[in-house]
């Protein structure tokens, strides 16, 4: 939940401008885009790793209702409290009354985008709990002030420097050096105490199993596990498509999702969580609550946006998409970024608010070609533009100037002659080939030229083409 | 007026009516999505699925350095050597569970102690994964989860039989123990690490900074 002033286009054009972000986001972006580039080749079989993925999910969101029931049931028996929410606002207050009830202070959480998307960090602060981000991306993300810009590294926005500043400015022991293992250090000095003094732990779902009521977290770091385990209440904050029907399709999904994410095999850390401390267990919390949101999931499987309910959260889209690589996250002002992010928040947050993201994308399709449930991201990218034509929603200079195109476009005896006369213009302001100025082009011409077009038309060549070719 | 629960499963049924499956049609169906599963996972470099498991564990992609013994008994002296030339004094904290606490310690070289804050733990893995080089701990009144993570530098034992090829053996195993689901099934595959900054590795984010693993050929009661 992030309230957001200036609109995408200054936001974009702001991180356009920022040098320091550009070099931040190639380090970490281009990483994975290597790193995982190399984890699918060792992996031959993840072609058919990765339509079975689809598989199970379409077959999870098909029978989505059956799967809840089963879930909870279960997690019913595990001596779990299942809570169920239609909104964001519904989500926070049903995890700030679980707080308040335990006589929360201090409150641990190990990153949850999900947490993010129902706004849970201002929730705690408005309630006056002291919230611990415990994943270090999130831990500095809460030490600057901000949000993250990435789903999977949210500092990813954020050079080695940067961080080093901020460390020494709000650690209490500040870090041996500015390198990255003295940065890391450091974190973990700050955080082990809080880790073992909280009263509450929250954490979010990578997968919720049906057929045990179990709740799969996967960390590096292993920050999810000491969120959860000395607190007295764990609470999950889960959407409700993270559902599948046992361990064994949760397995088949990580390997997807590790290799797709960070180009890893396995994360360090992949614990199933399964209700509260057993009676002869010898740690665990006492109170388990788990809170399966909806937020727009209902609509978007009633809407013709099921498949983006496929999506297990890796962020490789983002990592390839030649847009977020220019703009990293912050410009598109939303909780999920890039290209999965600009089909889901005109879910979440309304298309009014967000038509511009849809359009955020030159449709190369590499978002797609790289997704690991084989989500097709760019049409349902054209399935929004298409949407936001529909209501009205674009600005009138675009929908005057695509008006003026389609009509002569719609007649050839009057686009033909245009064209040609557009060709001529166009080519009075050719140098060398290239324009590098023209009236009405400021927009393009500004940051980049063009080559002239050649000197007639397709159609006129064409022609006199055919002519040849009959005397 | 309808809750929330009611709603969200209301608005469910109403968008899915025409592709859900009936009740026990929904069971077979997720079934048929785990058949010929081998074709959609890594095979193990060799048949040797012991062998397969530490090669794994000691490659690059999961870190760890590991050890093999031919008996339980001949742990202390296995951890002795390992922790041996560590400038500090090695104090070790053990898994407070009966096949270690049953061993004979004190000709190893090292001491026991009880905070395994930023310490030394030796802890007891039910099971190994060759696939991804993963030990697994099953929460329970003799394995406490905090110890794992709390510690600087893990040091696990692994029985050779409780090693199996792939995840999914894991699982069946798990099953067949009559234990799937216990509080926690923590799948431990390295030291903890994190790329937060700048996408670069770093070991010791929050948990272990080292894992050692010791692969033990008998003498493990099951």
């Amino acid at each position: 939940m992030r309230v957001d002033v200036p609109p995408f286009k200054s936001r974009a054009k702001a991180a356009l401008g920022d040098a320091v972000l550009k070099t931040a986001i190639d380090r970490t972006a281009g990483n994975a885009e290597k790193k995982r580039a190399i984890a699918v080749g060792d992996f031959p079989q993840f072609p058919a790793a990765r339509v079975r993925g689809r598989q199970i999910k379409d077959h999870v969101v098909a029978n989505l209702g059956h799967y809840l029931v089963e879930f909870e049931q279960n997690a019913i028996r595990s001596g779990a409290k299942v809570h169920w929410a239609r909104t964001s606002e519904e989500a926070s207050r049903i995890v700030i009354d679980i707080c308040r009830a335990a006589g929360a202070k201090r409150v641990t959480r190990s990153k949850s985008m999900l947490g993010e998307e129902i706004g849970l960090p201002h929730a705690l602060e408005t309630a006056g709990i002291e919230r611990v981000e415990t994943d270090l991306a999130e831990h500095i993300v809460q030490l600057a002030g901000e949000t993250p810009s990435h789903i999977v590294w949210p500092a990813m926005h954020k050079t080695r420097e940067q961080v080093a500043t901020l460390f020494n400015a709000k650690h209490a022991v500040r870090p041996d050096s500015d390198a990255i293992p003295d940065l890391v250090a450091s974190a973990r000095r700050d955080l082990r105490k809080k880790f073992l003094t909280a009263d509450v732990g929250i954490s979010g779902a990578n997968f919720l199993i049906a057929d045990t009521g179990a709740v799969c977290t996967v960390t590096n770091e292993g920050n999810a596990e000491l969120t959860t385990t000395p607190p007295r209440v764990h609470i999950v904050t889960a959407g409700i498509e993270k559902l599948v029907p046992s361990v064994d399709h949760a397995f088949a999904l990580l390997r997807l999702l590790v290799r797709s994410a960070t180009g890893g095999d396995f994360t360090q850390y992949t614990t199933f969580h399964c209700g509260p401390k057993r009676p002869d267990d010898a740690d665990g919390p006492e109170e388990f609550h788990i809170v399966l949101v909806d937020n727009g999931r209902t609509r978007m499987l009633g809407e013709g946006l099921a498949e983006m309910l496929r999506c297990i959260r890796c962020g490789a889209c983002m990592n390839h998409c030649v847009v977020y690589r220019q703009i990293g996250g912050h410009a598109y002002g939303a909780t999920y970024p890039g290209p999965m992010g600009s089909v889901l928040t005109p879910v979440i947050d309304g298309l009014a608010k967000s038509h511009d993201l849809p359009n955020a994308c030159t449709l190369n399709g590499r978002c797609a070609e790289v997704c690991p449930v084989e989500i097709p991201l760019p049409t349902l990218l054209r399935g929004w533009r298409d949407k936001s034509w529909k209501e009205g929603l674009e600005p009138l200079t675009v929908r005057a100037g695509i008006g003026i195109w389609a009509y002569f476009a719609c007649h050839p005896r009057l686009y033909r002659p245009a064209t040609a006369i557009s060709v001529r213009w166009m080519r009075l302001f050719s140098k060398g080939g290239r324009i590098s100025w023209m009236p009405l082009a400021g927009g393009w011409t500004e940051y980049r030229d063009f080559p002239a077009p050649q000197r007639s038309t397709f159609i006129s060549s064409y022609r006199a083409m055919r002519k040849g070719s009959q005397q | 007026m309808m809750t929330a629960r009611e709603q969200i499963l209301q608005a469910v049924r109403d968008a899915s009516r025409r592709q859900e499956s009936a009740g026990d049609n929904v069971a077979l169906e997720a079934g048929r999505l785990l058949e010929g599963i081998e074709s959609c996972r890594p095979a193990l470099p060799s048949v040797d699925v012991v062998g397969s498991f530490m090669a794994r564990a000691a490659g690059p992609k999961v870190g760890a350095s590991i050890d093999r013994i031919a008996s339980l008994s001949l742990l202390p002296s296995a951890v002795g050597r390992y922790l041996a030339g560590r400038s500090k004094s090695a104090e070790i904290v053990l898994q407070p569970t009966a096949p270690l606490l049953g061993l004979d310690w004190s000709g190893a070289g090292v001491s026991r102690g009880e905070n395994v804050d930023d310490g030394i733990a030796v802890g007891l893995a039910r099971w190994g994964i060759a696939e991804t080089g993963s030990v697994v701990f099953h929460s329970s009144r003799d394995t406490p989860i905090l110890q794992a993570f709390l510690c600087a530098l893990h040091i696990v034992a692994v029985p050779a039989r409780g090693i199996v090829a792939h995840l999914d053996d894991y699982a069946l195993a798990a099953r067949y123990a009559g234990d799937p689901a216990p509080r926690n099934a923590c799948l431990i595959t390295g030291a903890s690490g994190t790329t937060d900054i700048e996408g670069s590795l770093v070991k010791g984010a929050h948990g272990p900074r080292e894992l050692h693993i010791i692969v033990v050929d008998n003498g493990i009661p099951s």
